[in-house]
This record gives structure tokens, sequence and C-alpha cells, in this order.
């Protein structure tokens, strides 16, 4: 045969002619991807077999060439028959390496099963569809979604896939769902600006209501901010202090409050923004004349719906005459207590001079009765009838008289000055009742000698509290002095009885006695030694007594009386509540 | 009746003196009377009559409460300080009219035998002789 005589010349032909074909076979593929030719004949085994793309023109190729999906013709036996741009680029290879593979070289081995489901399903039922990743030429694994259709193609069938990256599709999923989040947040910024330009606009609706109101009324008012700033005065401030709208600066208070009173109504001020507590504070506020006034600074905090402070609304009222009245009463007062205080010490002092008093006459008084006692053993005795002894006898007497007397009174002074010490003395709740029957007992004998008539209506007479020593000597002095202040031409009438009303119990002895002019003698009546009979036996001391104990006990003494008729005392008895 | 060897006046009222020296007289209580015008003069006789128990050491002191120089208080106090040989037969009678009620709290701290109200009487020296030295007039 000619083949072991194959020379170097032929081989070159060989060559020659291979070259050709591939720079045919190039041409074609150029010519079938542009559309230049619409048919194409390959050589195969038995014959040439024609390719056409039927009924596509031109513009369809183009169309399939510009798209972003990959597209591909597959063989019955699964070879890449045709492939666009598109696909080369899914791949990563340039079309002249894949056009004529085998797709399934490009399937993962784990999606070989798939792919041969689709690849089944396809071919048996004329389409198909799923989703598998492909090999690229790095290695990278791309997920696809892969749709398959089979076509009639020059007589033959062949498998048109359309191959989606669905690795875009995942991404545009994402930026989908992160617009869509973003929308989300921005349609709720938006709605949350709403609802703050709505609340501003209440506030400030609120906060043009409260300046509407605070220039009408006739006090200074103010705001402040939660910062204790503050943001607005009325009319009556700047009028006030003589400065303008446009002076308005912060440290407002202090330069016009009081040096003294400053740091108080500042500490106060403070507490007030840490508690959220009412403000108070009174201090004086210097006016445009330069002349401090009082004023009383009160605020309220103003919370919103949320309960959150939202300002300070506060007033200043002038308190100056109130002020100065309260001032001037101070000064009263304590010039009241002052003069209590002196009066307290004029009484003690009188209470110790009385009691020294009486001290130290005692002394003489009985020196003076001693020595008339040494006096009367010097003298010829008491039953020497000469005449001589006669007169020194009864001068000796009135001596004894006088020097009595002047004891008694002594002893007068004593007790009163006792009484004083009393002031205090322990009381307990007495019914009165009893202590009336007492003294009635007490009484007794000199009640039956004058044919005394005596009534006694005491059964409801509540018990007072009071001490029973002093209760003894009310009652006492009381009904004694109706006995003896008799009128000699009537039969004595006594009656006794009680009243009470919400504050007192009014004790009341009457009688039908000799009476006295009140006129001329009230003032008198209840004075120390004061006596206003003289045919009958008194110290004088009694009803001062009387007087003083209801005093001391918070009562009083009162009386009516008229000449010729009788008397009534009424003793108030000052009523205590257990 | 034993006369008590020696008694003290102790009282600024000259009068008052008079009077209780002619009582005692009268009565014979005592073989010697001093009378002193004060608490400094009381104490300067105590002291004088009774450092080595002679018969002129009061048996008994009637003390007046108010007097100038040294009350009766005053010299009781003083008193208290001295060491006497035979001081616990010496008989303290105060004497004095009414008490107030401070002083009365002060009397009953000092150390003081029997208590008196003014004047004195023939009844009073016969209830002192009787409690404290067991005789009778």
């Amino acid at each position: 045969m000619a083949e072991p005589e194959m020379t170097v010349a032929a081989l070159l032909r060989e060559k020659e002619e291979l070259l050709l074909r591939l720079q045919e076979a190039e041409d074609l593929i150029s010519a079938v991807r542009t559309g230049a030719v619409d048919a194409l004949a390959i050589q195969g085994a038995d014959g040439p077999r024609i390719f056409t793309l039927e009924g596509a023109d031109q513009g369809y190729r183009t169309l399939i060439e510009q798209m972003n999906e990959g597209a591909m013709l597959l063989s019955q036996e699964g070879m890449i028959l045709y492939g666009n741009a598109a696909l080369a680029e899914l791949l990563q290879q340039g079309l002249e390496d894949i056009i004529g593979t085998n797709f399934a070289a490009f399937v993962p081995a784990d999606f070989q099963p798939s792919w041969q489901a689709i690849w089944a399903k396809g071919w048996s039922i004329g389409k198909s569809k799923g989703e598998l990743p492909l090999r690229t030429l790095a290695g990278q694994l791309l997920p696809l979604s892969l749709s398959a259709n089979v076509l009639q193609f020059n007589g033959g069938l062949v498998l048109a896939c359309i191959l989606t990256d669905l690795s875009a599709h995942h991404e545009i999923k994402a930026i989908r769902a992160l617009v869509a989040e973003q929308n989300i947040e921005i349609s709720r910024q938006q709605q949350a600006l709403k609802i703050q330009e709505a609340a501003q606009q209440r506030v400030e609706q609120a906060a043009a209501e409260v300046s509407r109101l605070l220039e009408g009324i006739p006090q200074i008012a103010w705001t402040a901010n939660s910062e204790g700033v503050s943001t607005y005065f009325n009319r009556r401030w700047f009028d006030y202090t003589g400065r303008t709208a446009d002076q308005l600066e912060q440290a407002w208070w202090r330069d016009y409050q009081h040096p003294a009173d400053r740091d108080a109504a500042a500490a106060r001020w403070q507490q007030s923004l840490e508690t959220g507590h009412v403000f108070e504070a009174e201090f004086r506020l210097l006016d445009h004349t330069g002349t401090y006034r009082w004023m009383l600074n009160r605020a309220l905090p103003s919370y919103n719906e949320r309960g959150e402070l939202m300002q300070w609304i506060g007033t200043c009222t002038d308190i100056h005459e109130q002020k100065m009245t309260q001032v001037r009463i101070d000064q009263a007062q304590k010039q009241l207590q002052e003069n209590n205080a002196q009066l307290q010490r004029a009484n003690i002092d009188l209470d110790n001079f009385i009691y020294t008093a009486s001290h130290d006459l005692k002394a003489p008084i009985s020196n003076i009765e001693g020595l008339l006692h040494a006096l009367l053993e010097e003298l010829p005795s008491a039953d020497d009838s000469s005449p001589s002894a006669q007169p020194v006898a009864a001068l000796l007497t009135m001596m004894q008289d006088s020097v009595d007397r002047f004891k008694r009174t002594l002893d007068h002074l004593t007790e009163v000055t006792k009484l004083q010490k009393e002031y205090a003395a322990p009381t307990a709740w007495l019914p009165l009742s009893a202590t009336i029957q007492d003294v009635c007992l007490d009484l007794a004998p000199l009640i039956q000698e004058l044919g005394v008539q005596l009534e006694v209506e005491i059964t409801d007479c509540p018990a007072v509290l009071f001490s029973e020593k002093n209760l003894r000597s009310v009652v006492y002095n009381l009904l004694s002095n109706a006995l003896k202040y008799r009128a000699p031409d009537r039969v004595p009438h006594v009656r006794i009885w009680c009243q009470t009303t919400d504050d007192f119990l009014i004790l009341s002895v009457q009688d039908n006695g000799l009476g006295l002019n009140l006129a001329t003698h009230q003032h008198k009546l209840f004075a120390m030694f004061e006596r206003f009979h003289t045919h009958v036996e008194g110290s004088g001391i009694g009803l001062y007594m009387v007087k003083k104990i209801m005093e001391n006990a918070g009562g009083r003494i009162e009386v009516q009386s008229e000449v010729g008729v009788g008397s009534l005392f009424s003793a108030y008895f000052r009523r205590q509540y257990i | 009746m034993e006369k008590l060897t020696c008694a003290l006046l102790v009282d600024d009222d000259q009068t008052n003196n008079y009077l209780n020296k002619l009582l005692l007289s009268r009565l014979q209580v005592t073989d010697k009377l001093l009378v002193a015008l004060n608490g400094q003069e009381a104490l300067a006789l105590v002291e004088e009559h009774c450092r080595d128990a002679s018969p002129s050491c009061p048996a008994l002191i009637l003390l007046d409460v108010k007097m100038p120089v040294m009350n009766g208080f005053e010299f009781l106090e003083a008193y208290a300080q001295l060491t006497l040989p035979r001081k616990h037969a010496i008989i303290i009678v105060m004497l004095t009219t009414s008490l107030h009620p401070q002083d009365m709290e002060r009397v009953q701290k000092l150390q003081v035998d029997g208590f008196l109200s003014k004047p004195l009487t023939k009844e009073k020296v016969e209830g002192i002789l009787e409690t404290y030295f067991n005789r009778h007039l």
C-alpha cells in the first residue's frame, strides 16, 4: 500500500487539508452563531447531516445571543449542539470548549441523578424543569434553574434548555428583602416623625394656650423647662422689674432677689427640680423703683400624657402687705409675750413679797404680844378693881384685840400665798353634788338656827375636774356668804342649782339677802380685804379667793345683785372632756 | 427639876431674846444663858465653850433662821464641820415663824434635833425638856 511509502510531502498535504477543515469548521460555527448561515451540514459517518435553525431568523438568534439566561441545544446523546454567549459566561469557558462536549460533564457527581431525572423526563414528556448546580472551570458551583423542551430540529429531536442563574436570583431576592425591610423602616420612621410633629404641635399649642392664660392673670407668671431654665414671663414681670422683653437673661432670679433670701429660694428650686414636687418659696424681689417687696413664688410641674415633666408653670404673688402685717403681729405677739413674762415675774415677786411681808411682820407682832403678856405679869393682878387699874386693863384688852386682828390678817395673807402656790394643785373628777352636800352639812347648825329655806337642785350636776380643797372652798364661801349677808327682816331663802353649756358648768347660789350696789362696788367686790358690811365677821378674803381659784382653773365668777332684794353668784367651771 | 448647865439663844431680834430670856429664867430652865445675835457669834461661842466639855458648853441651842451675817442654815452647815468632844449631847432646836417650802426642804437635809414655830411659850419649853432631856418642870 501507499501507507508505508507515505512521504513528508504527503504528510504536509494532510496537515494542510486538516487545517483547512478546521478553518472551515470555525467559520461555520461563527456563521451559525451570528446567523450568517441558516443551515449547517456536518459530515457524519453515514454522510453529511444538515442542521438548520428552523423558522429562526437572524433577529431571534440575536435575541438569544443577547439574553442573560444561558441557552443550549442538546443532542439525544447529550452533546451540546449549540450554546449562547450567556452559557459560556455562566460556565466561564469559551463556547468552542463547550459546544460538542457532553453537558453531563458539567454536572457535579452528587447531582447526576437530578440531571438524569430532568433529562429523562424531558425526553419522555417533552418538557421538564429542575434546579441543579453546574461546575465551572474554576470549580465553583453555580446554582441554576434549568427548563428543557424537546424541539424538532432539522428533522431530528433536540432538547432545548434555558439556564437561569439562581445566584443572581438569590441576590435579587436578598436585595428585595433588604429593600422591603428598609421600606418598612422608612415608613416606620415617617410614622414616628408624623407623631412627633403632631406632639410638637400639641406642645406648642399647649404652650401658646398657657402663655395666653398667663398673660391674663394679675400676678407675675412664668414658665421654665424641665431643666429649670426660664422659658417665659408674662407682662407683669416686665412691668414689675422694669426690664424689657428682649433683656430676658437666665440669671434672673438671683439678680432681683434680696441677698438674704436668694440662697434659700435657689435651694428650694433645685429641690423641686430634682423631686418634681411643688415649688414654693417666699423672698423679697426688687421692683423697678429699687424697692424690695415680699413675694410668694409657687410653681407646679406640668406633665404630658406619657407622664413626662414638660415644664414648670409658676406665679409670683405680691404678699408684701400680708407679710408686713404678719411682722407687726409677730412683733405685737412678742411684745405681748414679754409683757406676759413680765407680769408673771411681777406676780411671783408679789407672791414673794406677800410671803416675806407676812413672815417678817409675824416676828414683831409676836414680840408685841409677848411684851404685852410680860407687861400683864408686871401689872397688879387682873381682879384688882382699883379705879386706876380699870382703864389699864381695858387698854391692854384693846391692844390684845389689835394684835389678834393683825395676826388674823397675816394668816389670811399666808392663805392667799398658799393659794397661789397651789396653782398646779392635783385635780380629780369630783361630783359637785357631793361637795355641796358636805358643805350644807357643815353649815347645818347655822342653817337650822336661822331657819333658812334651802333649795338644793343638784341631782344633774356633772362632775368637774378640780382640786378638791379648792372646790370646797368655792362652795363654802358662796354658801356661807349667802347666809352671812342675809336681810334681818326676811326669812333667808337660798337656792343652789347647776346649769351646763358646752364650755361651762355653772354653779349658781341665789339669796334674798342684803344685796349690793354693783354700780359702785363691782370692781371692789372680788378685791382683797374689801368688805361692804361691818355688822358681821368677815376677813374680806373669801370672794378674792373664790375669784382666784376660779380664774386659775380657767373659769370665772359672776354676780348679779340688787340692794334689798338679794344676790346671785355664779361660778363658771370650765368643762373638760375625757 | 435639875437645871440645864447652859443654853444658847441665837437670834438677831433683841426683843425676842429679851422675852425668851424672861421666859427661861422664870421657868428656871438653865444655870447659864448665852446669847448670840447671829450664826457667826454663836459659832464663836460654841467653839470657845465646848472645846473641852466645860459646864459652860450649851446643852441646848435655840436657833433662829433669818439673821444677818450668818443665818441659821449657814450656822448649821458650819456647825456640822466642827469636831467637838461631846457634840452629840448638844441639842439644836430651830425657832422660826412660817417656813417657805424651799426652806423646809433645806431644814430636812441639815442635822437639827427639833423644829418649833415662834413665839416660844411655856408649853414649847416643857416639850423640849421632856423630849430631849427627860426632865419635867
